[in-house]
């Protein structure tokens, strides 16, 4: 099948009533939570997995995509109007955004923030449909050592990302995978480190511990800072960029598109690196640097155009490779597994329903989002003005729901608080929580592939490093850890030089 | 952060020992068959040497004589409270069911949040409760304890 087929089997899929429906209420969910700051993309799907179940596996990750992308739109609302992100990919839009509508441009702002958003959805979406086919049919030929390696310079490129300290990230993604080994071991099928649990054996549900680090923590941080947003009063007449707006962010949305679908696509990387490296890209050939951080609609165009086809750009690596490249991603992988679909190279050929009905559906969503985002943007500052002493509560009570209705275990509901207390310590205490959510999900594969390779190779280690894909990934990811090391060799050196003289 | 490193990289090199001696229990194998704790035992064993490199580093790292005030000026007694609430919350909703430990539930979250009218408090959480029983086990099916009102 062609790739014009292949796409008029998707519309097929995504126009079904049912599934226009998952989609629609996908990016609703989506800009609702991009829009309130507190719960962010992955809380979210981690909380409305369990609602997918009774649904057909193309409805339910149509929905929990559109969750995702719908959140790049959102989060640029808060971002422009409060000053405050509503979501991590959204941060570096507060800088000019919010000076756009201070000086009475929030209309603007908020429009370029959507049309930008719009375009690079598009562009990413014809990127997942032209590059994921075939490097999915590459992967065919990749064997365990070379997923162990690609498994592991993703967690390492995640932890380098990482917004504090390298070595505590690295560290969160050791407790992951420590985690992730909870259960029944994969060869021999016996229980390891249940304690006699019994609701241990089938391992920690993806869920409780989503929604404990991401969801309940941030509750909890936010219930100690008990403050009131204040929304910027101005007056929102025209969402519509002049001519003058489009000139000045035409290319920036373009080269937010193609960095941001790029850098999506790296293991490790996604909307949040996408959007910071856009800012930097555009301040740095700018004519006009001194005026970014002071309004500049280029500041707004292009980290909103990179976050958005981040998005797409990540389902690359899920969908062909199998490899979820960050913690949304390891979501979206958590909900194919549960609807026993493997994410993988044979995943475009066994499930080309899912794969082409996903890609039509984020063309249909893009469009859903831009008639949500612009005429009714006034709805969503609304929807800004509801008091966190009535929101926390209702987050906190969905994220039960949400942790219980999973296999009606309150077993469950006692591991999600300790993970939320957890979250929360682990925020006080400068530790992240992606690269752990990121390699307990991806744990049992890369130990799987370990395994594997030891038995293939008689237990020789070289088989990392004699093929030629998995010694690239492994080297890139040993360089960038040595490049952590690097400032330590020079102080000393400095100091050692010092001491000579 | 240099007193907080150190209390956390400890505590990380705790649960790095005791991981890699039940991973030691479980049987590491050998590299040509591992075990069932072979994975185990060798991310227990970077645990903890990553946790005695941040030890050390906060050992070392100048400045910072005193820790960060991590939990003063906060309200950090709410944040207790509220995961005191949701334990006895789980504890008891089997016991008491979904409506009426829900009602409790966040009576209290909405009071602590929010002191105010007794009745506004009553009111969002009679309402929060009907209308997330409506929604989840009317609408989606979900199968919440009934408890003592056995509806």
């Amino acid at each position: 099948m062609g790739v014009i087929e292949s796409l008029l089997l998707g519309f097929k899929v995504v126009l079904d009533p049912t599934n226009i429906l998952f989609c629609f209420i996908g990016v609703v969910i989506g800009t609702l939570v991009g829009v309130l700051p507190g719960i962010g993309p992955v809380g979210a799907m981690a909380l409305l997995l369990p609602a997918t179940f009774k649904a057909s596996p193309e409805s339910s990750i149509i929905m929990l995509a559109g969750i995702y992308y719908g959140a790049m739109y959102g989060g640029s609302t808060t971002s422009i109007l409060v000053n405050i992100p509503g979501e991590a990919a959204s941060v570096v839009t507060c800088l000019d955004g919010y000076q756009m509508a201070r000086q009475g441009r929030a209309g603007p702002a908020l429009g370029i923030a959507a049309i930008g958003s719009f375009i690079a959805g598009t562009l990413s979406v014809v990127g997942v449909m032209l590059v994921a086919n075939p490097l999915a049919e590459a992967a065919l030929r990749f064997g365990p050592p070379e997923y162990f390696a690609l498994m592991c310079s993703g967690l390492v490129i995640l932890t380098y990302l990482a917004q504090g300290s390298v070595l505590k990230a690295l560290m969160m993604a050791l407790v992951g995978l420590l985690l992730g080994s909870v259960g029944l071991d994969i060869i021999t099928g016996l229980p390891r480190f249940t304690f006699g649990v019994n609701e241990l054996t089938d391992g920690v549900g993806i869920i409780p511990l989503a929604v404990g680090l991401f969801g309940i923590s941030e509750v909890l941080i936010n219930v100690e800072k008990t403050l009131e947003t204040e929304i910027l009063r101005t007056e929102i007449t025209n969402v519509w960029p002049s001519l003058k707006d489009w000139a000045a962010a035409k290319w920036a949305v373009l080269r937010g598109s193609i960095i941001g679908f790029f850098l999506g696509t790296l293991p490790g990387g996604g909307a949040i690196l996408s959007s910071f490296v856009s800012y930097a890209v555009e301040k740095k050939i700018s004519k006009h640097p001194e005026q970014f951080g002071k309004g500049a609609i280029e500041g707004v165009a292009a980290p909103e155009s990179a976050n958005n086809a981040a998005a797409g750009g990540s389902l690359i690596p899920l969908l062909s490779l199998g490899i979820p490249p960050n913690v949304v991603m390891a979501m979206l992988f958590s909900a194919l597994i549960i609807h026993g679909i493997q994410p993988g190279p044979l995943l475009i050929k066994n499930n080309p329903n899912l794969f082409w009905g996903l890609v039509a559906s984020m063309y249909v969503g893009n469009a859903l989002l831009l008639l949500l985002n612009l005429p009714l943007v006034g709805m969503w500052v609304q929807v800004l003005k509801v008091p966190s002493r009535v929101l926390f509560p209702l987050i906190l009570l969905f994220c039960l729901i949400g942790a219980y209705s999973v296999n009606n275990l309150i077993f469950d509901l006692y591991l999600m608080i300790f993970f939320g207390g957890l979250g929360y310590l682990m925020r006080k205490f400068g530790y992240e929580a992606a690269p752990l959510v990121l390699a307990f999900v991806i744990g049992p594969v890369l130990e799987q592939a370990l395994r594997q390779s030891l038995l293939i190779s008689a237990g020789s280690l070289l088989i990392f490093v004699t093929r030629p894909i998995s010694a690239v990934a492994l080297g890139i990811a040993f360089l960038l850890l040595l490049s952590n090391l690097l400032p330590y060799f020079k102080k000393y050196r400095a100091e050692y030089e010092g001491f000579e003289e | 952060m240099k007193i907080l490193d150190r209390g956390s990289s400890l505590l990380w090199l705790l649960f790095s020992l005791y991981a890699g001696i039940e991973s030691f229990r479980l049987g590491i194998g050998t590299p040509t068959n591992p075990g069932m704790g072979f994975t185990a035992f060798g991310a227990s064993g970077l645990l903890g040497i990553l946790s005695f490199i941040l030890f050390w580093q906060s050992m070392v790292r100048k400045g910072e004589a005193t820790a960060p005030p991590v939990f003063s000026g906060s309200s950090w007694s709410k944040v207790v409270l509220v995961l005191i609430a949701i334990l006895l919350y789980a504890f008891v909703m089997p016991g008491v069911g979904y409506l009426l430990g829900t009602f409790l539930l966040m009576s209290f979250l909405f009071w602590i949040l929010s002191p105010g009218r007794v009745w506004r408090v009553l009111a969002y959480s009679f309402l929060t409760t009907t209308i997330t029983y409506y929604v989840f086990a009317k609408l989606l099916n979900a199968q919440l304890p009934e408890g003592l009102l056995r509806f």
